[in-house]
């Protein structure tokens, strides 16, 4: 019986107050019980691991061989930035795993946050290219290493080659151009943006811990900014904005330029003159981690060759299991900025040098400056 | 009272105790009154006090790589102080901030005045309708006006349809007036809900008795209506300027780069750059900004309304 009908009846006399006050009761018998139901639902979730990770990875693709084992996929959480991800887990945020990148792997591991991961446990580590593993601040021993290698990539330009009119040779140039004006974005974040900076600024990625070099790429990053219609760390926001032509470059990674391509839209992943950004980025195990079996799964699954095919066609990026290459041609490789020998790759651009905590706060500081317009 | 829970007769030693308690809650109304407070005092000092000084001792930190340097010192203020950004972000909100008041206000006014006077019947079922927009997500409300204002958004697609433009207006999106927008649509119900009760409240025989005595319909809104609806516009103004003016998600999604405000930059000290000192120095002076301007505003208007009345 509806309330309202309840309510009418009480007024009309026909119902009694006492039956009223009964249903009352049912009713918040009800309204008490409820929540138990849904939380015997989630109670399958919470016994899945969590992986704290960048926007895009929280993919069922990614987790085929988890799913086989555990039924579900795990719980993700996202971040957009790996500074702000480590800030949140210095606060008390527990995940089973996360996903850093080489240049915050020393100052990941100081801070005392994580675990060794032991190799023994995953199945596909043979696989695993030797060179990503030797990473500064990885520091292998007995089989244990600090990150496990999984994805590794480049930034550069992402650009409509309808709307944008490349001048000679692709360069970084291209997000300084004048004639694009308000067409061109960026990634928000220093950890790409201010490295970008350098490399346009002609400061080698060894040098960029000096005054010198935070003048220069200050000076550039500030000239830049008045062209750029916005900076974020969401990179849909960007694909969004290229793919409608609100932009006509942005700064991105691999997988914004092979998903608007897999949309159909005219774009290309610049090979810059200068050299691109580049990166490998991989996993790590909290020291709390509260489903440890459950990690060494969740990385498994990240470094099977499903997973490695799937980041090789759909996303455009490398992967570490040289296996995942297997079934792609040369050709197909180079279209994709990518080769069956990363070092070749990574060492064509630049690859980020790991700093110092104080100079990671001094950069974001003074990149917001920036930012903002000072 | 106490007569009921007498213990046994062996624990009589217990009674004086209890009956003396129960005497000093009844004679002492004060006593009485902390002791209904109690819950509320626990959780305003768990809740609000401890993390405020918490917040207070740490802006008189600094910060040092991973950890905090707690010798005290007041470099942060002095940074605050120095550096033009800090400024310019905290006069750039607060400017925002006032205008989505003011928007927001002159928006809502008429709307609550409706409901209060022309509305006779299902008073209740126009204000649930004025509130249902409020019953989403305040993110989903912020991405629906990016949808709105954006590059291929409704306003642009409309105007390019009618061929009034020919290419869509950029300025729309990532700029302060989209925050602006968006904050006044955004906090809507907080304004009309306070200004439709003290409009509710208005004695409808002052209107009358205005009316006999020869006011038209403007000069009785002007000295009847208006003043004596008040306290619901200054008690709306406050409730949308102080959350607005620390508000980060907002322009951190519609803001673009000419459009962040004071909060963006406190949630990054506390994020990427990672400098919570700072970052806490900032929300004080950012508070004490608010609390200043909330005070100067409200002797202002207690002012105006003495010279009224």
């Amino acid at each position: 019986m509806d309330v309202v009908d309840q309510l009418g009846s009480v007024k009309e006399g026909k119902l009694s107050r006492r039956t009223f006050t009964k249903s009352l009761l049912a009713a918040g018998v009800g309204v008490v019980a409820s929540p138990m139901v849904p939380r015997q639902a989630a109670a399958a979730a919470e016994d899945q691991g969590t992986f704290f990770t960048w926007g895009g990875y929280d993919i069922p693709e990614l987790f085929v061989p988890y799913r086989e084992q555990h039924g579900e996929d795990p719980n993700f959480a996202i971040f957009g930035g790996a500074e702000e991800a480590l800030t949140k887990m210095r606060g008390g945020f527990v995940v089973d795993v996360s996903h850093p990148c080489n240049s915050g792997l020393p100052r990941w591991v100081k801070s005392g946050l994580f675990q060794r991961v032991d190799t023994s446990r995953l199945s596909n580590w043979p696989n695993v290219m030797p060179e990503l593993v030797e990473l500064n601040g990885n520091d292998p021993q007995d089989g244990k290493v600090w990150l496990a290698p999984f994805d590794w990539g480049q930034t550069s330009i992402t650009y409509r080659t309808d709307l944008f009119e490349v001048e000679g040779e692709e360069s970084w140039d291209m997000l300084w151009d004048k004639r694009y004006s308000g067409r061109l974005g960026s990634l928000a974040s220093g950890g790409d943006a201010w490295w970008c900076g350098a490399i346009k600024a002609g400061v080698p990625m060894n040098e960029i811990h000096t005054d010198e070099a935070f003048t220069k790429i200050a000076a550039v990053m500030r000239e830049q900014r008045p062209l750029i219609r916005t900076y974020t760390d969401d990179t849909t926001t960007l694909e969004q904005a290229l793919s409608s032509g609100e932009m006509v470059a942005a700064m991105t990674w691999n997988s914004s330029a092979t998903l608007l391509k897999s949309e159909g839209v005219p774009v290309k992943f610049a090979n810059v003159k200068e050299g691109a950004l580049t990166w490998v980025c991989g996993l790590m195990i909290h020291k709390d981690a509260p489903n440890l079996d459950l990690a060494y799964d969740i990385i498994d699954s990240l470094l099977s060759v499903e997973s490695g095919k799937f980041m090789i066609n759909d996303y455009g990026y490398g992967h570490s299991n040289l296996k995942s290459f297997d079934d792609f041609d040369d050709e197909t490789l180079q279209s994709l900025g990518l080769s069956k020998t990363p070092a070749d790759i990574l060492a064509a651009g630049h690859f980020q040098v790991p700093q110092s905590q104080e100079w990671e706060t001094k950069m974001n500081g003074l990149f917001e400056e920036i930012k903002s317009g000072f | 009272m106490t007569g009921q829970i007498t213990p046994a007769p062996d624990h009589a030693t217990a009674l004086p105790r209890t009956g003396r308690i129960g005497m000093l809650l009844q004679r002492s109304e004060a006593a009485r009154g902390y002791s209904l407070l109690t819950p509320t005092l626990l959780i305003m000092t768990i809740g609000i006090l401890v993390p405020f000084g918490i917040l207070v001792t740490m802006s008189f930190w600094t910060q040092a790589g991973f950890g905090f340097d707690t010798a005290l010192t007041t470099a942060n203020y002095e940074k605050a102080a120095e550096r033009p950004i800090y400024g310019a972000l905290l006069t750039r909100s607060l400017k925002m901030s006032a205008m989505a008041t003011i928007a927001t206000v002159l928006l809502s006014y008429p709307m609550a005045y409706f409901v209060a006077f022309h509305v006779h019947r299902n008073k209740m079922m126009w204000i649930v309708l004025i509130t249902l927009p409020f019953w989403t997500s305040y993110l989903l409300r912020v991405f629906a006006w990016k949808v709105v204002l954006g590059y291929e958004g409704v306003i642009n697609s409309f105007l390019m349809t009618l061929g009034l433009i020919e290419a869509p207006l950029e300025f729309l999106l990532y700029s302060q007036s989209a925050v602006v927008i968006t904050l006044a649509h955004a906090w809507a119900a907080f304004a009309i809900l306070p200004m439709y009760v003290s409009l509710e409240k208005i004695d409808r025989s002052l209107l009358e008795a205005a009316t006999d005595l020869g006011d038209g319909p403007m000069a009785r809104f002007l000295r009847i209506t208006l003043p004596l609806s008040m306290p619901g516009v200054i008690s709306a103004s406050l409730l949308i300027f102080i959350p607005t003016t620390g508000d980060y998600i907002t322009p951190a999604l519609l803001g673009g780069p000419d459009g962040a405000m004071i909060g963006n930059l406190i949630q990054k000290q506390f994020g990427a750059i990672n400098d919570w000192p700072m970052g806490a120095a900032l929300s004080i002076i950012l508070m004490l900004s608010i609390g200043a301007i909330a005070l100067g505003f409200m002797a202002a208007t207690n002012f105006v309304r003495k010279r009224i009345s």
